[in-house]
């Protein structure tokens, strides 16, 4: 099957934290996707996945994105400039959210919150979310998940101050020791080595759980 | 992009609509038959004679067609990722037949039973026929298992296609013996 190839335009850069930033490209008039799916940049050497952030209904398409320290693409992409033309193909992928009477578990590390984000702005509701990241600053897109999320869950692993309001250590932790029993519909997002290991939590405390995962590195 | 997660390092697996089951579960069987089934595909049409161009890209449509039933048959029929998967649809088995139909018209009609061999493709095919007739019984054993009357049209095109692909596979057995001059083996009992 031959995948179009579509052109956006850069309309804005915006920081998210001191390693994250925030792509608005214009939005191809026919093209269309479901939240939780991604679209692949292309240049004429390489190509990269990134997941859509916003709506299905919004006019612009949003990326969150990680600057990888001496990663390439990413280092273009921060300093493309307004205007900026960019090829894509897409929509990929099939880590979209499935309404069940099982109570869904959105678990991300980093900038694997994005499919969630898409998925919250497209009006899913009462999920829990356990977000992992290093420092509290990383908590991008934490006011979406206030106002969406049945319980959000930010995770810190590194040090941070002693603040009640999130859970200090990783993710797994907090599926290990605080998640109530229960069966479940677990969507993991980010990083190999979190995926392997909720995935043999899950095996071990929470049989007969559906497990969804996209992995980004 | 990264290929493995170590998620199932312990025996267990995902299936595409997301439950986690044992390895041996039948329906990993099934897909594992047909992924079979698309490697035994792959090293055919490595060895085609140069004179079936055309038979290497009839086999690049059918190992897609292949990859497409896996999907099939790593989803619970019940499970709402069905309405992920596109259908797989009654023509596929219309372009086999249409297929099977051409190359018969260049060959002998069958006088006895063949013996599986003679030029190396078509050795080839037979090996992917006998791994699609195993394909085919797992798969049967599985829509027994699930319920055969709830599942989805798709499954029961799939069946029809992993049928029908056994006999393109014995015909082009044949005709690879054909294209190349090679004498079929025949059973003498
Ligand atoms: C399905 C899928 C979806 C993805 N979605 C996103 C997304 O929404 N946002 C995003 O930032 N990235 C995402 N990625 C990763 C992205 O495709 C690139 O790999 C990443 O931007 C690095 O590209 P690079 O050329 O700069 O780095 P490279 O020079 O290719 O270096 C790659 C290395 O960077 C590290 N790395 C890659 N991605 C990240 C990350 N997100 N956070 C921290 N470290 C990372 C890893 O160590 C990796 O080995 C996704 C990947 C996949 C496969």
């Amino acid at each position: 099957m031959k995948q179009q190839i579509y052109t956006c335009e850069l309309q804005q850069s915006t920081r998210l934290s001191a390693g994250t930033f925030e792509l608005a490209l214009s939005r191809p008039r026919d093209f269309t996707f479901q939240p939780g799916q991604r679209i692949r940049l292309l240049d004429r050497y390489r190509e990269r996945d990134y997941s859509l952030v916003n709506a299905p209904a919004d006019s612009s398409l949003r990326l969150c994105i990680r600057r990888v320290p001496a990663g390439s693409f990413t280092a273009s992409l921060h300093a493309a400039a307004t205007g900026s033309r960019f090829q894509f193909s897409g929509p990929h992928g099939y880590f979209v959210f499935r309404s069940t009477s099982r109570p869904a578990v959105f678990v991300a590390t980093g900038t694997g919150i994005a499919p969630f984000a898409s998925m919250a702005r497209a009006k899913t509701r009462g999920f829990t979310l356990l977000h992992g990241v290093k420092s509290p600053d990383d908590l991008y897109y934490a006011d979406l998940f206030h106002a969406t999320a049945g319980t959000y869950v930010p995770c810190i692993s590194g040090k941070a101050s002693t603040a009640a309001r999130w859970f200090h250590g990783r993710v797994t932790g907090y599926v290990e020791k605080e998640l109530p029993p229960g069966t479940y519909d677990f969507y993991l997002c980010g990083r190999t080595e979190m995926i392997r290991d909720v995935t043999w939590l899950i095996d071990e405390h929470f049989p007969d759980s559906n497990v969804y995962s996209e992995i980004f590195f | 992009m990264k290929i493995y997660t170590g998620g199932g390092d312990r025996g267990k697996t995902g299936l595409f609509s997301g439950e986690r089951v044992a390895k041996s579960h039948l329906q990993v069987e099934a897909y594992g038959d047909v992924d079979e089934l698309n490697s035994t595909i792959g090293s055919l049409a490595a060895v085609l004679p140069t004179k079936g161009a055309d038979i290497g890209e009839q086999l690049r449509l059918i190992q897609s067609d292949l990859l497409h039933i896996g999907a099939w048959l790593a989803t619970t029929p019940t499970a709402q990722p069905t309405a992920l998967l596109e259908e797989f649809a009654a023509d596929r088995v219309g372009f086999l037949e249409n297929t099977i139909d051409r190359m018969e018209e260049n060959l002998h009609p069958l006088s006895g039973f063949i013996l599986p061999g003679g030029h190396v493709s078509s050795a080839a095919a037979h090996v992917s026929r006998t791994v699609c007739r195993r394909a085919e019984r797992r798969v049967v054993a599985l829509m027994e298992q699930l319920g055969s009357e709830q599942l989805p049209e798709s499954w029961q095109q799939v069946l029809r296609y992993l049928n029908r692909l056994s006999d393109y596979l014995f015909v082009l057995a044949r005709y690879c013996n054909h294209l190349t001059g090679v004498d079929e083996p025949l059973w003498k009992s």
